[in-house]
C-alpha cells in the first residue's frame, strides 16, 4: 500500500495542500518546498522528519494543550509560487515557514518582515540572514554555509597534518550556492598560510570530468566538495577516478546515505560536514520510532527514519517546537512576535544530543554556528570531531559585513 | 599533451554518451516528424524502470530487457493518448504537446517511485583506464562502444521492410497512408524504439550519476547534437555527439579555472546557435527545398 499513500501524496501536492486534522488551539507551520525540481534529493526525507517529529509533540499532548499543524505544498522552487503559497498558508494562520529553498526564501524575506512571520533557512539560505539586528524574523538557526567551510577548513587544520603549504582544491557546481565557501577560504589562506584552487563545473554536475582531470594535476593536498543532489555522487566517483583518495574529500553538508550507495564501496573514508546526528541512537529519534512510526502515523516510509536529512528535517521542527514553548511562557495565542522571542530566548538546546547545544540571541540567529564532521565507515556516517563552532570571529564578522551591505541597498 | 588528449578522449566519450540521448530524439523525428522535447524526462523515466526492476530483485541483464519492454509499451502508449489525437494540428501545438510531458513526467515519475537518488550498479569497474598520464572514464568508454553500436544498429534497422515504411511516413503521411502503411503504428514504433534507446541512456548514466531528475537535464545537450549532426541524421548524432562532447570539455578544460565559472553550456549554446546560423539543417541533416 505504500504506493498508494505515496500517491495520494503527490496528488494531494499537486493539488495544493495536505493538512492534518484541526484542533481549537493548534499552531500552524507552512513547510512549503520543493518536492518537484531542484531540492528533491532531500526534500522528500527531511520533510517526512520535520511531520514526524510535530506528530510525536501532538501525541505526548503538545505544548500545554497547543498542538502543531503541517501546512504542506510544493513550491517546486519557484519564487512565484513559493510567494503565492506563502500568502495562502499565512492567511490560514501559520506564524512559521521553512521553505528549504534558497531562491524562495530570499524572495519572501521582506514580505516576512512585514508581516512579523518567523522564517528558519536552516543549513540553507543567505548566510548573512544570521545578523538579527538586520533580518529580525529570519533564523539560519543552524550552521550557515560560511561556518561549514571554516569547520572543514579546521578538520583538516587540526586532524589531517595542518594547513601551511598545502594545496586545497574546492570542486563546486557553478552557482551562487557553489560560490559560498570562496571569501572564507580567500580568508583562511592568508590566516593559516595555504593556497587553493576553484574548479567549478556546469550545473546540475552530471559529468564533471574535464574539471577532475584539472584537479589531479593541481595535485591537491585535500579536497573539498561543494554540490548538491546527483552531483555529489559524480564528484566522489570521478575524484577517485582520478586517483584523488577517498580520505582527502571533504564535503559540504549535502552528502548522505543515497550518494554513498550511487558511490559503492569506494565511499569509505570520504567526510563531509554534519549539523546533526544521524542513525537511529538517539532519544527522540526512538520516541518517533515507538510512538509515530510503530502505530503507523508516519508521514513517509519507515526505512527513511534515522538518515542524515531524516534527522535533519526533525531537528529543525525541534528547535522550532522549542521557540513556540518559550513563545508561549508569557501566555497564547502565538503569533510571530512572540515565537521570534522565543527562537531568541533559546540556549544550550541540543534537541536531546540530536545536535550540538544552540544558543540564539537577538543578534545571532545563526545559534553558533556549530557542527561537526563525520566520514563514511562503509555502512553509516560516524563522528570525527566534536560538536564546535570554528573561525566564531571570522564568520561573525563575514555575517556582519554582508548584512551591512545588504541594509544599505535597502 | 597528455591533459589535451585526456580532455579530448573523455569529452568524446561524453560526446557518445549524450548521443545515447540524442539517438531518441532523432529515431521520433526521422519516423514522425515530431520534434520530442519530452526526450530528457523519457531518459530519466526509463532510469527509473531500470532501477525499479532491480530494486525488485531482477540482475541487470534482466532489468535492462524488462524495462525495454515497459519503455516500448510506453510509447505505443504515449502515440495512442496522446499523439493520435494531435493529427492535423500544426507542428507547434505537437511540440508543445511534447513540452508537457516532459513537465509532467518530471513531477509525476519522482513523486510516485522517490526523488531521492538512486542507484544503478551496472557492475562496471571504478578505476579508470589509464594510459601513460591519460586517465580514461572506464563507464564513459562502455558508454561510448554502446552508442556506436546502437548508432549500427539503428542505421540497419533503417534499411528492413519496417524501417523503410518508417522513412515513408517521416517523408509524407498522406501518400503512406495513400499506399497502405499505418502511420499511427509506425509513429508508434517510433516513439516506442525512442523508448529503448531511452533505457540503454538511462541506464548508463544511472549508473554514473544516480538516477533522479536531473537526468531529464540531458535534453539540453542531445539537443545540441542533434542541431550540430542533423535532426534526422543517424550517423549525424554520432559525429555531432563527438562533437559537442569534445567541444564541451577542451575549451571549459582550459578555461573553467580562469574565469571562475564553468563554460560547458556556453559552448553548448554557441554550438546551437552557430550551427543554427550557418546550416539549419546540421551536418548530415536533409535540407528540404518547399515551393513559397
Amino acid at each position: 500500500m505504500k504506493w498508494l499513500r505515496t500517491t495520494a501524496l503527490t496528488a494531494a501536492l499537486a493539488f495544493g495542500s495536505v493538512t492534518t486534522a484541526a484542533t481549537a488551539d493548534e499552531i500552524k507551520i507552512g513547510l512549503l518546498q520543493d518536492f518537484t525540481a531542484v531540492y528533491t534529493f532531500l526534500t522528500g526525507e527531511y520533510n517526512q522528519g520535520q511531520q514526524d517529529y510535530l506528530t510525536l509533540i501532538n501525541e505526548e499532548g503538545g505544548i500545554d494543550g497547543n498542538t502543531f499543524t503541517a501546512i504542506v505544498r510544493d513550491t517546486g522552487n519557484q519564487p512565484q509560487r513559493g510567494i503565492e503559497a506563502y500568502n495562502r498558508a499565512k492567511e490560514e494562520g501559520a506564524v512559521l515557514f521553512d521553505f528549504l529553498s534558497t531562491p524562495v526564501s530570499a524572495a519572501i524575506l521582506d514580505q516576512a518582515d512585514a508581516d512579523k512571520r518567523v522564517v528558519i533557512t536552516p543549513v540553507h539560505g543567505r548566510g548573512d540572514a544570521s545578523d538579527g539586528t538586520v533580518f529580525p524574523y529570519i533564523f539560519p538557526m543552524m550552521a550557515t554555509y560560511w561556518a561549514q567551510a571554516a569547520n572543514l577548513i579546521e578538520f583538516m587544520k587540526t586532524n589531517e597534518g595542518g594547513l601551511e603549504g598545502k594545496k586545497i582544491a574546492i570542486v563546486h557546481i557553478d552557482s551562487p550556492f557553489g560560490k559560498e565557501p570562496l571569501p572564507i577560504l580567500d580568508a583562511l589562506a592568508a590566516q593559516e598560510k595555504f593556497e587553493y584552487k576553484a574548479f567549478p563545473y556546469a550545473s546540475p554536475g552530471n559529468e564533471q570530468s574535464a574539471a577532475w582531470s584539472e584537479v589531479r594535476r593541481y595535485q591537491p593536498d585535500f579536497v573539498m566538495i561543494w554540490g548538491a543532489g546527483g552531483g555529489q555522487a559524480v564528484s566522489v566517483k570521478t575524484a577517485i577516478q582520478n586517483g584523488i583518495k577517498p580520505e582527502q574529500i571533504h564535503s559540504v553538508i549535502w552528502l548522505a546515505e543515497t550518494d554513498a550507495a550511487n558511490v559503492g564501496p569506494m565511499m569509505k573514508g570520504v567526510k563531509r560536514f554534519e549539523a546533526t546526528a544521524s542513525g537511529l541512537d538517539h532519544p527522540i529519534i526512538q520516541r518517533i520510532q515507538e510512538k509515530v512510526i510503530t502505530p503507523g502515523k508516519g508521514a513517509g516510509d519507515a526505512k527513511n527514519v534515522g538518515t542524515s536529512y531524516y534527522n535533519l528535517g526533525v531537528a529543525t521542527m525541534a528547535v522550532s517546537v522549542e521557540a513556540a514553548r518559550l513563545g508561549l511562557e508569557g501566555g497564547g495565542p502565538l503569533d510571530g512576535d512572540k515565537l521570534k522571542a522565543g527562537f531568541e530566548k533559546i540556549a544550550g538546546y541540543d534537541a536531546e544530543g540530536l545536535m550540538p547545544a544552540i544558543t540564539i540571541t537577538a543578534e545571532d540567529h545563526q545559534g553558533g554556528g556549530a557542527g561537526r564532521v563525520s566520514e563514511w565507515d562503509g555502512e553509516k556516517w560516524a563522528p570525527v570531531s566534536d560538536w564546535h563552532a570554528a573561525y566564531p570571529e571570522l564568520i561573525r564578522k563575514t555575517i556582519e559585513d554582508s548584512a551591512a551591505k545588504y541594509k544599505e541597498g535597502h | 599533451m597528455a591533459y589535451f588528449f585526456e580532455l579530448l578522449i573523455n569529452g568524446a566519450l561524453t560526446g557518445l554518451m549524450y548521443a545515447l540521448v540524442a539517438l531518441g530524439f532523432v529515431l521520433i523525428y526521422k519516423s514522425a516528424g515530431v520534434p520530442n522535447l519530452a526526450q530528457g524526462a523519457v531518459v530519466m523515466t526509463a532510469g527509473y524502470a531500470v532501477w525499479l526492476f532491480m530494486s525488485m530483485g531482477l540482475p541487470v541483464w534482466l532489468a535492462i530487457p524488462a524495462a525495454m519492454v515497459v519503455m516500448f509499451l510506453f510509447g505505443l502508449v504515449v502515440e495512442r493518448l496522446l499523439l493520435r489525437r494531435m493529427v492535423g494540428q500544426p507542428i507547434i501545438m505537437v511540440v508543445m504537446l511534447t513540452l508537457g510531458l516532459d513537465i509532467l513526467l518530471r513531477g509525476l515519475v519522482p513523486g510516485i517511485l522517490g526523488s531521492a537518488p538512486k542507484s544503478i550498479d551496472l557492475g562496471i569497474n571504478f578505476a579508470p583506464v589509464i594510459i601513460g598520464d591519460v586517465f580514461i572514464n572506464r563507464t564513459s568508454l562502455i558508454g561510448g562502444v554502446i552508442a556506436i553500436l546502437l548508432v549500427g544498429a539503428s542505421l540497419l534497422f533503417f534499411r528492413t521492410r519496417l524501417g523503410t515504411k518508417l522513412r515513408a511516413v517521416s517523408d509524407d503521411h498522406i501518400s503512406s497512408w495513400a499506399v497502405g502503411i499505418s502511420v499511427e503504428r509506425a509513429i508508434g514504433i517510433s516513439w516506442g524504439l525512442a523508448g529503448i534507446a531511452a533505457v540503454v541512456a538511462g541506464a548508463l548514466w544511472g549508473s554514473a550519476q544516480g538516477v533522479d531528475w536531473t537526468l531529464s537535464t540531458l535534453l539540453f545537450p542531445a539537443i545540441a547534437v542533434v542541431i550540430l549532426g542533423g535532426i534526422d541524421s543517424i550517423p549525424g548524432v554520432l559525429v555531432g555527439g563527438l562533437l559537442v562532447g569534445i567541444l564541451g570539455s577542451v575549451v571549459p578544460g582550459y578555461l573553467d579555472s580562469y574565469v571562475g565559472g564553468s563554460t560547458r553550456d556556453v559552448v553548448t549554446s554557441v554550438i546551437i546557435l552557430l550551427t543554427i546560423m550557418v546550416r539549419p539543417f546540421g551536418i548530415f541533416g536533409r535540407e528540404d527545398i518547399e515551393r513559397i
